[in-house]
C-alpha cells in the first residue's frame, strides 16, 4: 500500500459535527469531524455496500441508514447486525487547513 | 424498639405507628432556611393491610410467562428519552421481553413506535439495542420498504403478492405519548391515557421538576442475577440502609424516611440527607454528621470549609455549600431551590419499571427490565440528568455504558465511587435474596406496615395485571 496523503476537501467543508462523501481514485471515502476530531472512513457499508453517507454519527459511531448497523468511525469495527464485517478507515490529517486521506 | 415505643405503637391501629421519638421528615424539612414547596410537603400515606406477599412471582418462571402476557402488554413503559431522537427520522430500539419497538420521529411533534418485525418473513428492521436515523425501513432479507410514518412504500417484485394490499400492510404500532422529555409506549391500544393512568397529583410534582430541560449526561447499564421486581424492590426503602449502607446512615434519616402512594401506579419516598439515622442516635454529633455526608455527585463539593459553628446544624452547613456548589457547577440559578430539595431523596416509581429521583443532589432515572426468557435476570440501567447549560445548547445524550455482571458500579466511565458503591452494595444482596425465595420454606415474604408500603403497592398492582385476563 502506498502512504501518500492525498488532499480531500478544506477543512472549513467539515466543521465540528460534520462529514463529507467524496471518491478517491475509485474509492468512496467519508471524512467525519467529530468531538474525538477527524476521522476517515469507507463511505460504502460493509453489509450491502450501500452508501453509507447520509448516516448519523454520533459518539464517533456511524450508522448505516438503511438498515441501521452501526460502525466504530475509529476502528471500522462493525458494532450492530446486520453487519459483521468491518469498513475501512484511512489515516486523516490537516495540512495548510487542507484535510487530507492516506488510503 | 424500647418497651415504651411498643407500648406506644401498640395503641395505634395497623401502619399508623412511626419511628419513636424522631422527629418526622416533614418536622426535618419544616426546619429547612428556604422552605420546600408543596409537592415535597404533602403526604399520602394509606394503610394496604399486613398480609405477606406470595413468592411464586419471583420464582416461578410461568409467574413471568403471565407478566409478559399481561402486564408488560398493557403498562406505560418509558421507553426512551426525547433527545434520543431529536430530529424527524431518528430511531431507537426499545425492547421489552421477546417484544421490540422502533420509536421514531415521524415529524417534528410526533414520535410513533412499529413493532419491530418485518410483515414479509419477520425479520427484525432493525436490530434491537440500537438506534440511529433512517428516511425509510427497509428490510435486510428482500428489502421491503415502510416510509417512515409506518406505510408499506415497496413489496420487492410486487407483481408477485396481488394479495399484498398496501393499505393492510402498514407497520403495527404501540400507543405513544410524550411527557417531561420521556417517550412512553403502551402496546394496549385500550390503555387510559398517561395522564390519567399516572394522576394528577403526580402530574402536579412532575411538572414542577421541568425534566424535559434536563440531558442525559451518563447512562450505566447492567444485569442483575435477580427478578426484575425484587431489583426494583431494593430501591423502595431506606429500612435497608442501616445494614446495607452503613456509611450512609451517618447522614441519613433512614428509618424516618416519608412513604406515599398515589393511586395505582405511583409511590415515592422522601428519605432527609444531612441528618443523623435513629438508629444511630448519641452516636455522633453534628459536626461527625457533615463529615460524613456523601451525595450522588460529589465532585461538586469538593474544597468546601466543613467546619460547622456554634449551634448549626449539619443538615443547613450542607445545604448552604450545596446551593452554592451546585450552582456553580451547573452554571444555574438556584436561589429559589428548596434546602430540601437540593440535599434531599425523592425517590419516585412509575409503575412498571421506572425511578424518577427529583432534586438536585440525585438526579437521576433507573430503568428495570426482565431479560427475555430469564425470570432470574433484570437489565438495570441508571441515567444521570443534569440541566441542559444555559445558553440552551443540549449536549447529545451519552451512550449506554454495559457493565459485565462482576463489575463494580464504580468501574463505569463517569460514575462518582461513592454512588457506585451505594449501587454495589444494593445489588449484592439480590443474588442471595434470589436464593433464598427458591430455597424458603416460608411461601411469603414479610413487609412493614409503613417502611414498605412501596413494595406492598407496588406487588399489589403488579397481582391485579396478573391476575386480570383481560
Ligand atoms: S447496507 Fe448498511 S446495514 Fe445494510
Ligand atoms: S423478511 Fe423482510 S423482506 Fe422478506
Ligand atoms: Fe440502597
Amino acid at each position: 500500500m502506498s502512504s501518500e496523503f492525498t488532499r480531500f476537501c478544506p477543512l472549513a467543508d467539515v466543521p465540528v459535527g460534520g462529514k463529507k462523501a467524496a471518491k478517491i481514485n475509485d474509492t468512496w471515502v467519508m471524512v467525519c469531524n467529530t468531538n474525538d476530531g477527524l476521522f476517515a472512513v469507507s463511505a460504502i457499508c460493509s453489509h450491502q455496500d450501500k452508501p453509507l453517507f447520509n448516516g448519523r454519527v454520533r459518539n464517533c459511531k456511524v450508522t448505516c441508514p438503511v438498515h441501521g448497523a452501526r460502525f466504530d468511525l475509529k476502528t471500522g469495527e462493525p458494532l450492530d447486525l446486520p453487519a459483521t464485517k468491518p469498513i475501512a478507515t484511512y489515516e486523516v490529517r490537516v495540512v495548510d487547513d487542507w484535510v487530507e486521506v492516506c488510503l | 424498639m424500647s418497651e415504651q415505643a411498643l407500648d406506644n405503637a401498640s395503641n395505634l391501629a395497623p401502619g399508623q405507628a412511626r419511628c419513636p421519638n424522631e422527629p418526622t421528615t416533614q418536622e426535618i424539612i419544616a426546619r429547612d432556611k428556604v422552605g420546600a414547596p408543596t409537592w415535597v410537603r404533602s403526604e399520602s400515606y394509606a394503610y394496604m393491610g399486613s398480609d405477606d406477599v406470595t413468592i411464586d412471582r419471583y420464582v416461578d418462571p410461568a409467574y413471568a410467562q403471565k407478566e409478559f402476557d399481561r402486564l408488560w402488554t398493557r403498562t406505560w413503559q418509558f421507553a426512551c428519552r426525547e433527545e434520543h431522537i431529536p430530529e424527524v427520522g431518528d430511531y431507537y430500539v426499545y425492547d421489552i421481553g421477546r417484544n421490540s419497538f422502533i420509536v421514531t420521529r415521524t415529524a417534528e411533534n410526533e414520535v410513533k413506535a412499529f413493532y419491530n418485525a418485518c410483515l414479509h418473513r419477520g425479520t427484525k428492521l432493525r436490530a434491537s439495542n440500537t438506534e440511529g436515523c433512517a428516511s425509510e425501513f427497509t428490510c435486510p432479507f428482500h428489502g421491503w420498504t415502510w416510509n417512515l410514518d409506518g406505510s408499506l412504500q415497496k413489496a420487492t417484485c410486487d407483481w408477485d403478492f396481488p394479495h399484498v394490499k398496501e393499505d393492510e400492510f402498514g407497520l403495527p404500532e404501540a400507543k405513544v405519548e410524550l411527557l417531561a422529555g420521556f417517550v412512553f409506549i403502551n402496546m394496549d391500544h385500550d390503555a387510559p391515557p398517561l395522564a390519567e393512568y399516572l394522576g394528577d397529583d403526580f402530574l402536579g410534582h412532575l411538572k414542577s421538576w421541568k425534566m424535559e430541560n434536563r440531558y442525559i449526561v451518563g447512562h450505566v447499564a447492567k444485569v442483575i442475577p435477580a427478578n426484575w421486581k425484587l431489583t426494583m424492590e431494593a430501591f423502595m426503602e431506606a429500612y435497608h440502609v442501616i445494614e446495607t449502607h452503613p456509611q450512609v446512615a451517618v447522614s441519613n434519616a433512614d428509618a424516618n424516611s416519608q412513604y406515599d402512594t398515589y393511586g395505582e401506579h405511583v409511590n415515592r419516598f422522601i428519605s432527609s440527607l444531612g441528618v443523623l439515622s435513629p438508629h444511630l442516635r448519641g452516636q455522633y454529633t453534628e459536626q461527625d454528621v457533615l463529615d460524613q455526608f456523601t451525595v450522588g455527585d460529589s465532585s461538586v463539593l469538593s474544597g468546601a470549609d466543613r467546619q460547622l459553628k456554634e449551634g448549626e446544624t449539619a443538615r443547613q452547613r450542607m445545604a448552604d455549600m450545596m446551593r452554592e456548589m451546585f450552582e456553580k457547577a451547573t452554571n444555574s440559578d438556584l436561589s429559589g431551590v428548596s434546602d430540601s430539595e437540593l440535599l434531599d431523596c425523592f425517590s419516585y416509581t412509575v409503575f412498571p419499571n421506572t425511578f424518577l429521583f427529583a432534586g438536585i443532589s440525585l438526579p437521576m432515572v433507573y430503568r428495570f427490565r426482565p431479560v427475555a426468557n430469564d425470570h432470574r435476570k433484570c437489565l438495570y440501567e441508571v441515567f444521570f440528568l443534569r440541566p441542559v447549560p444555559k445558553d440552551g445548547n443540549r449536549p447529545e445524550p451519552a451512550e449506554c455504558v454495559m457493565l459485565e455482571e462482576h463489575q463494580s458500579f464504580k468501574e463505569a466511565e463517569g460514575m462518582d465511587p461513592g454512588f457506585g458503591e451505594i449501587l454495589d452494595q444494593d445489588t449484592e444482596n439480590l443474588l442471595l435474596q434470589q436464593e433464598g425465595l427458591e430455597a424458603t420454606a416460608k411461601p411469603g415474604i414479610t413487609l412493614g406496615n409503613y417502611q414498605e408500603i412501596r413494595v406492598r403497592h407496588f406487588e399489589a398492582t403488579v397481582d391485579k395485571y396478573v391476575a386480570d385476563n383481560a
